[in-house]
């Protein structure tokens, strides 16, 4: 698929490479030259300077011949302005990064459709959102919900005293008479498994458990994760992120949210009417402890520094804090985070790119999440009347070595799969994958 | 730590395509029934057997390369392949002498053209097809060969092509590396194809078109006839050669563009318009000369002659229909000039390329606006935009480094013997990948009496020429080996 990228920012440098690693002819335009030969040398792509509202650059470019065009500038008029030009010029599919979530209401779509965007992300929206989905979960490190949460996966780190650990997959099923629940994969030391019948989890393992609405208690309690109520919140960083998760929450929870910058933090505090803003270095031992982080039942840290938000995070862990939260934006620090055991890591670009992956999938695609401190996705498929995967018992089909086929929704009830399971046409499948094997899954479901 | 088995790995894998290559002109041998065949097997056969040893056992080498792999894979295939190459040569005794063998292989493969060869019709044609196709496999570069046709060097791929094909700003085609190998490639071979049928239907033999052809896009120079291209005295085909050693010395990327209809885009390119009304007004002068000073009878022929000099020099092709060192002292020096100057950059000509030249004579003459207006920006424009400071050190690096070697390299020939107008000839036509020099190694005569040392320090100077400069000279440089 030829995916043109308008501005090689932070998420479209990722895009690109996530995409060119996917192997998809992949173009980056963006003004600044010295931002696209640090891309240019390494990855396999093609980059142009020019300016991505400009007529004659986007032709000159040849921008009829995308398949996808994603508008990801730092401006969302110049984001917008572009996928129109785009559109006309010929994209065939067009998706614009915004930053105000009016554009995203229902009754808005088909106004922006018009004009020729066909998508329209919001990454500092979905941050938010994750972060208040991970902070209603405890004991997990992601939660992803599918077809309105009939299915559920968790990313959840196994220690010694989980029930399940040093046992194998077969030991486990065995456990109960009926499936339970599926663990799709395993993360140990960085490395990806898809794990087979005689594969044991082990302490210190990050295992994806894939799990129907009813067993969610049982899968937390088998992984030795006690339950308890999240009612005070400290948020570090009065970003776009940090505002909205004050927003959502601040109905429900306490929230403190500490800011830096004076005149911010007096913003802030006119737009968030239920929370304490607190103007202050978060770094800072004495003022975390008069503002009684002690009493905290979770952390968040969303300042614009990684490093900031992971060093936060450990401090609090220190003093105590069960739920951590850090948006770490560089992407070599991921693995670092995962492994010094900060709960969950936000990151802005890996989940604007999961909304964007799924335009490049060659299959009936109904959900798509890249998980954070994997390279793999978890897809969401509709099975198409015909095609190979319905054709018999799952473990009668060859299924390629990198993909878990973990459960199915057929009209509204949700199924874990099973070697015996056979899939029906218009079954949608949610299934792991690693990016290996995508062009495998994708010619199985056609 | 290098990644030494990706690059063995590399080198196995191109062994079995030189391999085959060598069947084909194998089957040139069986087609005349002449002796060689059994050589060209044997040949074939050392290459692809330990290739593919080679390529077996190291298959799950990692494929993750550097800039530095990159280097040295490209560096080290065309040693490798000339190497390889000389088997045919050699062991059919077409060329007795392993430097001299050593020597026309990579004259070939770096699309030099200079030869040891005192009796090339006496070749089998099994051989001389051997020979014109080396250089058009190097002109085009062996590594954009395999990009094409061995796809998995995909990632790598990226860092290999940056070394082989250096230029000033790397021109893509498609958004990957293997697809813009194929769309060069398959432009390479329509001219080439075109070409033959032009020079067959010019009245050439289905043989020697082919090998014209070969040699010409790959502005190599390989004749199948002793006396080059003027054995051929119609003025057919030595129009159709001009015209197609011109297309083999503009930027492929240029050719590509006018083939989708932009004409614009040629037309208005600051290189090419260079390269063309260089060709043209050298021409004319060089022609002028030549018809009034009474050397050559007719204004058609003394057009003819210096327009085909002068495109053959330019593109650093080498053939010649005239001995340039006959003629008038002025235009000899003319000559030399153009030797310095080399095709366009994308193209298969070598030399120092027009855009450098066009590049470093616009700095200069800022240079003198700047002394001027000491506070005033005035950056080097080039197709209407401004030229980055770091290209323009980057041109200027490589005329000083190329002209610092030429100086050397004059040295170093003249301490084994050869007379002034000789080393220069020699080393400006090596390093330049053009083929005829000066003095004794002009276009009437070849290199065969140069000293075995020489011929070996000359091929090295060929293969520093093709690559560019930088990609061997970085190898020599502590740089490169430093953690």
């Amino acid at each position: 698929m030829r995916i043109f990228i308008a501005g090689a920012g932070e998420v479209g440098t990722h895009l690109a490479k996530m995409l060119c690693n996917a192997k998809h002819d992949v173009i980056l335009m963006d003004e600044d030259e010295e931002k696209l030969k640090q891309i240019d040398s390494h990855f396999d792509l093609m980059t142009i300077v020019g300016t991505i509202s400009s007529i004659e650059d986007l032709k000159e470019a040849n921008v009829k011949s995308c398949d996808l065009f994603i508008a990801v500038p730092p401006y969302q008029d110049m984001s917008i302005l572009s996928c129109i030009l785009a559109k006309k010029l010929g994209a065939t599919t067009t998706v614009a990064r915004v930053n105000n979530h009016e554009y995203l209401l229902p009754e808005n779509k088909e106004f922006f459709r018009q004009l020729g965007i066909d998508e329209l992300i919001y990454p500092e929206q979905l941050g938010a959102s994750e972060t208040v989905a991970s902070l209603k979960q405890v004991g997990t490190r992601q939660m992803v919900e599918f077809s309105g949460s009939k299915l559920v996966l968790f990313a959840i780190k196994v220690r010694d005293n989980a029930l399940i650990v040093d046992k194998t997959m077969a030991e486990i099923s065995a456990m109960y008479e009926t499936q339970q629940y599926n663990i799709v994969a395993i993360n140990r030391h960085g490395e990806t498994i898809i794990p087979r019948g005689s594969e044991v989890v082990l302490h210190n393992d990050l295992i994806y458990v894939l799990t129907t609405k009813s067993a969610v208690d049982q899968v937390l309690l088998d992984a030795g994760k006690t339950q308890f109520e999240i009612k005070n919140v400290m948020i570090l960083g009065g970003s776009r992120i940090g505002k909205k998760v004050a927003q959502q929450l601040e109905g429900n929870y306490n929230i403190k949210l500490i800011e830096i910058d004076k005149e911010k933090s007096a913003k802030l505090a006119d737009e968030l009417e239920r929370t304490l803003v607190i103007n202050g270095d978060g770094r800072n031992l004495e003022l975390l402890r008069d503002e009684g982080i002690h009493k905290m039942d979770a952390f968040v840290a969303v300042t614009a520094n990684s490093e900031v938000n992971i060093l936060a995070c450990q401090l609090a862990k220190k003093m105590g804090i069960k739920k951590t939260v850090a948006e770490v934006e560089n992407m070599d620090y991921i693995d670092l985070a995962e492994n010094i055991g900060i709960g969950t890591l936000i990151n802005k670009k890996l989940i604007a790119a999961s909304h964007i992956y799924r335009y490049t999938v060659r299959a009936h695609v109904s959900n798509v999440k890249c998980l954070i401190s994997t390279d793999a996705e978890v897809l969401e498929l509709i099975a198409q009347p015909g095609s190979k995967i319905t054709k018999d018992q799952l473990k009668e089909l060859k299924l390629p070595k990198d993909v878990y086929i973990g459960g199915i929704i057929r009209s509204d009830s949700a199924i874990l799969a099973t070697g015996l399971t056979r899939i029906q046409p218009q079954d949608k499948v949610v299934l792991f994958v690693l990016p290996s094997g995508i062009s495998k899954i994708e010619k199985m479901f056609n | 730590m290098l990644n030494y088995r990706f690059i063995l790995l590399v080198l196995g894998l191109l062994l079995v395509v030189e391999g085959v290559f060598m069947l084909l002109s194998g089957f040139v041998a069986l087609l005349y029934g002449e002796y060689d065949l059994p050589y060209h097997l044997t040949s074939a056969g050392i290459c692809i057997v330990p290739g593919m040893i080679i390529a077996a056992i190291l298959k799950d080498a990692p494929k993750n390369i550097g800039k530095r792999e990159g280097y040295l894979v490209v560096s080290m295939v065309w040693i490798v392949f000339s190497l390889f190459g000389l088997l045919p040569f050699w062991l059919s005794n077409a060329i007795p002498s392993f430097t001299d063998a050593f020597f026309e292989t990579m004259s070939g493969f770096t699309t030099t053209g200079s030869s040891i060869l005192n009796d090339i019709e006496a070749l089998p044609h099994g051989i001389l097809f051997w020979r014109s196709l080396i250089q058009w496999l190097g002109g085009m570069g062996i590594i954009v060969l395999s990009l094409a046709i061995l796809p998995f060097l995909g990632v790598g791929g990226m860092q290999m092509f940056v070394a082989e094909v250096p230029g000033i700003v790397p021109d893509k085609l498609h958004p990957r590396i293997t697809e813009t190998a194929k769309r060069l490639y398959s432009i390479y071979v329509a001219y080439t194809l075109m070409e033959t049928v032009l020079l067959w239907v010019g009245g050439m033999s289905f043989f020697d078109a082919i090998c014209h052809s070969f040699t010409t896009m790959a502005t190599g120079g390989y004749s199948t006839k002793q006396a080059s291209v003027a054995y051929f005295s119609s003025p057919f085909l030595q129009y159709v050669i001009i015209l197609f050693m011109f297309i083999a010395g503009t930027n492929f990327t240029l050719s590509y563009s006018a083939l989708h209809g932009k004409m614009k885009k040629v037309i208005q390119d600051e290189e090419f318009r260079n390269y063309f009304w260089i060709t043209i007004g050298v021409s004319i002068i060089i022609g002028s000369v030549l018809y009034f000073s009474g050397d050559v009878a007719t204004v058609e022929k003394a057009w003819r002659d210096s327009l085909f000099q002068v495109v053959s020099l330019i593109t650093t092709t080498g053939y010649a229909t005239a001995d340039y060192l006959v003629w008038l002292p002025f235009l000899s020096v003319i000559v030399l000039l153009l030797m310095f100057l080399g095709g366009s950059a994308g193209s298969t000509g070598g030399g120092i390329k027009v855009v450098r030249i066009v590049l470093l004579m616009k700095n200069s003459y800022y240079e003198l606006k700047r002394l001027i207006h000491p506070n005033a920006i005035i950056p080097v424009r080039y197709n209407s935009r401004a030229v980055a400071p770091n290209i323009v050190n980057n041109v200027l690096a490589f005329i000083v480094i190329y002209m610092l070697i030429i100086g050397v390299s004059m040295v170093i020939m003249s301490m084994m013997g050869l007379e002034l107008d000789t080393s220069l000839g020699a080393v400006a036509t090596s390093i330049g990948n053009i083929g005829p020099g000066f003095g004794e190694v002009g276009p009437a005569a070849n290199f065969y009496y140069i000293p075995t040392l020489g011929k070996w320090f000359l091929a090295f100077l060929m293969l520093v020429g093709r690559l560019e400069l930088f990609t061997v000279i970085l190898l020599f440089s502590s740089y490169f080996w430093k953690g």
